[in-house]
């Protein structure tokens, strides 16, 4: 582990830049075993799975029935794309879906970009101070340096996405409300992946986003074996395809069995849990308790083409709303005394693993 | 046997202490092992770990692998890290990759029942023992499926079809000495009031290799826990051996290690 | 008692009365079923090789196990395979259980392919149809006792495999029909409790008139998988078991018998239970009027119970039932007993009057002299 560390740290840039092989798209880099990663729009998320979501790979998204923190995620992941200029193909069970992409944040408008991009990169690396993190501000601004949209940006939730985000690029939203069966969102998918083969030179990237898979108003939510089956297809054809699908259900409102089947579907498995308002004893706990909103847990990251696990530091994030406006997910602290003073460094060292986790991907 | 593969504490449990060298096909005369996993730790490593035994050079099997789960490129570059190349194997025709992520496989478009689906598929399984065993003689057959709760998914819910059609493989052993390794899901079942298809397998296996995450969680050199158990009589010397097992793993790239629980420093 | 059962299967039943029939169950925990199975098959083979049964030979109905299998068990066993005809038939339901393979064929993707056992097969198509089942084995049993008076055994492997294809009304009319056939000198099968629901095994205990089930030396206890302890109850559990038979006698009675049995390498061994339990017979006697011993719940309520003084003097007003309360606010207590709660959730005192007509003695308190 310790020999790699140094690698690992700086890889989410470096090592994209070095290979050159392929023609490549801005939202796409390189990762370990062949495989290829787009951002999921939360950067401290791409730093726990190891560079982000693999091309070709299945997320899943356990939602807490109590808390609406997987569109948080589901967001970031579809402005990611649209700023990528990568397809994207949105569903939900809502009425009109179309009404969702208004409420997609935009990326942060950098201050002083040059001046800091290198101290950025080397605090990053490092990667000291979890504690301190948040007295350094906008330290991640790296969206949109050089007018060229960069892997993975910060976003703005309070901010909208600008419009001409949503020009250039297929944007197809679909509400499962309507439609009896998976059978014509299948066609749907089908048709949208095949716009982004694996075989051809021609990288781009695609992303699916299903928001609430199971959720009861759909007239297929009492078919298990329907909607097993679909995502079942869904994850083989984007398997053989240059997309991620990021799928969100809620795990209360289906059979543990069949709760299990997903979960087994799933390349990458991610769950997020509300946590109590103003428990104070979670308050003496964890520290930064004020600022979080919720808990994001890790499960599963996606293995394509290797059989070794991804052994995480840390499975539970604590997933934080910083100044209000940008998504960052950080280690859970807990409290030795008191706080964030003095003993702070060491614990925040011990838990650096977002930025060591790449290396359990990266043998 | 100086380039004989190193025996692991798996093959060791599959076979008896020094039996990997002699026999070199994980099932030997027509057995079923049954791997289970379950969602904190997945139990693929096991099926390349058997796929890379079959695919030796010190055996002749043919293995029939029916891939529910990957793509060949996912295996053909895990099992190349292991030092197998799968692509010179399938061009040897030792192994025959039947990939049914594709749409096509599933002739849903051609109205086609799952039925029809499966006993087509168990038609091809079954003309490809028949071309293994008209080509020369005492080539050992195994059949992998990855795996039984995706093919669950394809029979519609139906775990009766899916038992038939592992009915069917099944009987190709007895038939024609072909072995067959299953993996399935512990925990998908775990909580159905009535056992079904994965008691089942367990009956019909004859070992049942079960992976698991360690009582207190994954860590990075222990990235779990084997439990073996071989139902059969199979100790070829007569004498009584365990028949149950258990031993940690760790999983790298190109090999995993097995250990005893403690004894790795 | 094993070997009880082996002579009870052998000498058949009497004319006019079903035959016995033996149900073999295991459980997952344990699971020798098969090997118990292919026992009592060997045992009986040796009977009707040597004609000392009631019946003139076997037919199986292979249902798990192919009949190759079949075939190297005799052959182990030291049977003459090529005159095994006259009394041994397989009828296949393993081969080919549902047509799959005739269809193939059919369609010209596959050649045909025998079972490649040379014993006397044949092979069943499709299992769903119990009733052609029947008329199959029954069949093979005529052929066996060359068309005359003479009886065979028949033998399933297993009904796990049957109750899988089919409704348990259908298999236990099946199991039915062979009982009562007149041919049918002795029947026995295998069953896997675990994989059915307790109406199937049920209707399968009832359908038998013995019943030897497989049970683990030792209940595992709920722990972890690594536990050492765990690994060798897993251990003993697939080397050895304990054999518990239920008889149902002509005379009406159960008889119960228990042994240890081990699987080794040329069969199975079976012994007298090192240690006999007699816990099987109380659970038939009825329960005596008087219990003098407390269960661990009776127990913990009797501790829970406030006595009546030890309340006295704590606030509460003093509940000491004195018999008059009943008649001057007895608006409901018209029962011959009176019930008098101390404390509804920490237990209580219950009272029962004997009769009506005790009445309470005094106003005095019988209790008068105890002070606390």
């Amino acid at each position: 582990m310790a020999a790699n560390k140094p690698r690992t740290t700086s890889f989410s840039r470096n090592f994209s830049a070095a290979s050159s092989t392929a023609p490549q798209a801005p939202g796409l880099k390189h990762g370990p075993n062949g495989t290829m990663f787009l951002s999921s729009g939360i950067p401290d998320l791409d730093k726990i799975l190891g560079g982000g979501f693999a091309l070709g790979s299945l997320v899943m998204v356990m939602e807490d029935p109590e808390a609406p923190h997987h569109m948080l995620l589901l967001r970031n992941f579809m402005s990611q794309g649209l700023v990528h200029h990568q397809p994207l193909i949105y569903a939900s069970s809502a009425k009109d879906p179309r009404g969702f992409l208004g409420t997609l944040p935009n990326p942060m408008v950098p201050k002083d970009d040059k001046s800091r991009v290198h101290e950025t990169e080397q605090e990053k690396g490092l990667r000291i101070a979890w504690q301190y993190k948040k007295y350094f501000g906008e330290h991640n601004s790296e969206s949109q340096r050089d007018g060229k949209s960069e892997y993975c940006s910060d976003f703005d939730l309070r901010k909208p996405l600008e419009r001409h985000f949503f020009s250039g690029q297929r944007i197809d939203c679909v509400s499962l409300k309507e439609s009896a069966d998976l059978a014509t969102f299948q066609e749907n998918c089908s048709s949208f992946l095949s716009q982004t083969p694996r075989d051809t030179g021609n990288i781009a990237g695609g992303r699916i986003a299903i928001q609430s898979l199971c959720s009861p108003q759909c007239e297929f939510s009492n078919k298990d074996w329907e909607m097993l089956s679909f995502v079942r297809s869904l994850k083989s054809l984007v398997r053989l395809s240059n997309a991620v699908a990021v799928i969100t259900f809620a795990p209360s409102l289906v059979s543990t069995a069949f709760s299990k089947r997903l979960q087994h579907l799933a390349d990458t498995l991610v769950s997020v849990k509300a946590i109590p308002d103003e428990d104070k004893e979670l308050a003496k706990l964890l520290t930064g308790y004020q600022d979080m909103v919720g808990l994001l847990s890790v499960h599963k990251v996606a293995r394509i083409n290797t059989q070794v696990p991804a052994i995480l530091e840390a499975t539970t994030f604590s997933m934080k709303l910083q100044k209000r406006r940008s998504l960052i997910l950080e280690c859970l602290n807990q409290a030795p005394v008191d706080g964030s003073n003095g003993t702070s460094y060491a614990s925040s060292g011990s838990c650096s693993g977002s930025s060591k986790t790449g290396g359990a991907l990266d043998f | 046997m100086a380039n004989a593969l190193p025996s692991t504490l798996l093959d060791e449990a599959l076979d008896g202490k020094g039996a990997a060298v002699f026999s070199t096909s994980p099932a030997a005369d027509g057995r079923m092992i049954l791997v289970e996993d379950c969602v904190e730790t997945s139990g693929a490593f096991v099926v390349h770990h058997l796929l890379k035994r079959c695919l030796s050079p010190h055996s002749s099997d043919v293995v029939v692998f029916l891939s529910f789960a990957h793509p060949f490129s996912h295996y053909d570059r895990v099992l190349r890290k292991m030092g197998c190349n799968l692509s010179v194997q399938r061009d040897n025709k030792r192994l025959m990759f039947l990939d049914m992520l594709m749409v096509e496989r599933l002739g849903r478009d051609r109205g086609k029942t799952s039925e029809d689906v499966f006993i087509a598929l168990y038609g091809e399984i079954q003309k490809a023992v028949e071309v293994c065993l008209s080509h020369e003689v005492g080539q050992p057959i195994t059949v992998i499926i990855d795996d039984v709760s995706l093919m669950e998914v394809d029979a519609n819910g139906s775990s009766n079809l899916v038992l038939d059609f592992l009915h069917y493989c099944y009987s190709l052993a007895a038939q024609f000495g072909c072995s067959l390794i299953t993996l399935n899901h512990d925990d998908v079942y775990s909580n159905e009031d009535r056992p079904g298809l994965l008691l089942q397998l367990e009956y019909l296996a004859d070992v049942v290799i079960k992976v698991e995450p360690l009582a207190t969680g994954l860590a990075t050199d222990v990235h779990g826990q084997l439990t073996v158990s071989n139902k059969g009589i199979h100790d070829g010397s007569g004498k009584s051996r365990n028949k149950v097992h258990n031993f940690h793993f760790r999983i790298k790239d190109s090999s995993v290690e097995y250990f005893y629980p403690g004894s790795k420093t | 008692m094993a070997e009880w059962i082996c002579r009870t299967l052998r000498d058949g039943g009497l004319e006019g009365e079903h035959a016995p029939a033996l149900t073999i169950n295991d459980t997952i925990t344990c699971p020798l079923g098969s090997f118990v199975f292919d026992h009592f098959l060997s045992q009986l083979s040796s009977f009707i090789f040597c004609q000392k049964s009631q019946s003139n030979g076997i037919v199986l109905v292979a249902l798990s196990r192919s009949p190759l299998y079949y075939e190297q068990l005799l052959k182990s066993k030291g049977f003459d395979l090529v005159t095994s005809s006259t009394w041994f038939k397989i009828l296949d339901c393993y081969t080919d259980p549902l047509g799959w393979r005739s269809k193939l064929v059919e369609s010209g993707s596959i050649r045909n392919l025998s079972s490649g056992s040379s014993l006397a097969v044949n092979i069943c198509k499709n299992v769903k149809d119990l009733d052609e089942l029947l008329s199959s084995i029954l069949e093979l049993g005529r052929e066996l006792s060359g068309g005359g008076k003479g009886r065979f055994t028949v033998a399933i492997d297993s009904v796990s495999a049957l109750l899988r294809h089919t409704s348990v009304s259908s298999v236990a009319s099946l199991v039915s029909n062979l009982r009562s056939h007149d041919q049918v000198s002795s029947l026995f099968w295998l069953l896997h409790l675990d994989m059915h629901e307790t109406r199937g095994t049920a209707a399968l205990e009832y359908m038998s008139s013995m019943k030897a089930t497989i049970e683990p030396m030792v209940q595992s206890v709920d722990g972890p998988r690594g536990n050492s302890e765990n690994l060798s109850l897993m251990e003993q559990n697939l080397r050895r078991g304990k054999f518990c038979v239920r008889v149902k006698r002509r005379n009406g009675r159960v008889r119960m018998m228990f042994e240890e049995f081990y699987v080794e390498k040329s069969g199975i061994k079976f012994t007298p239970l090192s240690s006999e339990n007699e816990m099987t017979a109380q659970s038939l006697v009825p329960k005596v009027q008087f219990n003098l011993e407390l269960s661990e719940k009776e127990r913990n309520d009797r501790a829970k119970v406030v006595l009546p003084f030890e309340h006295q003097g704590n606030g509460k007003t003093i509940q000491i039932y004195d018999g008059r309360k009943s008649l001057n606010d007895g608006k409901a207590e018209t029962q011959p007993t009176s019930v008098q709660k101390v404390d509804s959730n920490r237990g209580e005192i219950i009272y029962f009057r004997d009769s009506d007509d005790e009445m309470p003695d005094s106003d005095e308190d019988p209790d008068d002299d105890l002070d606390i």
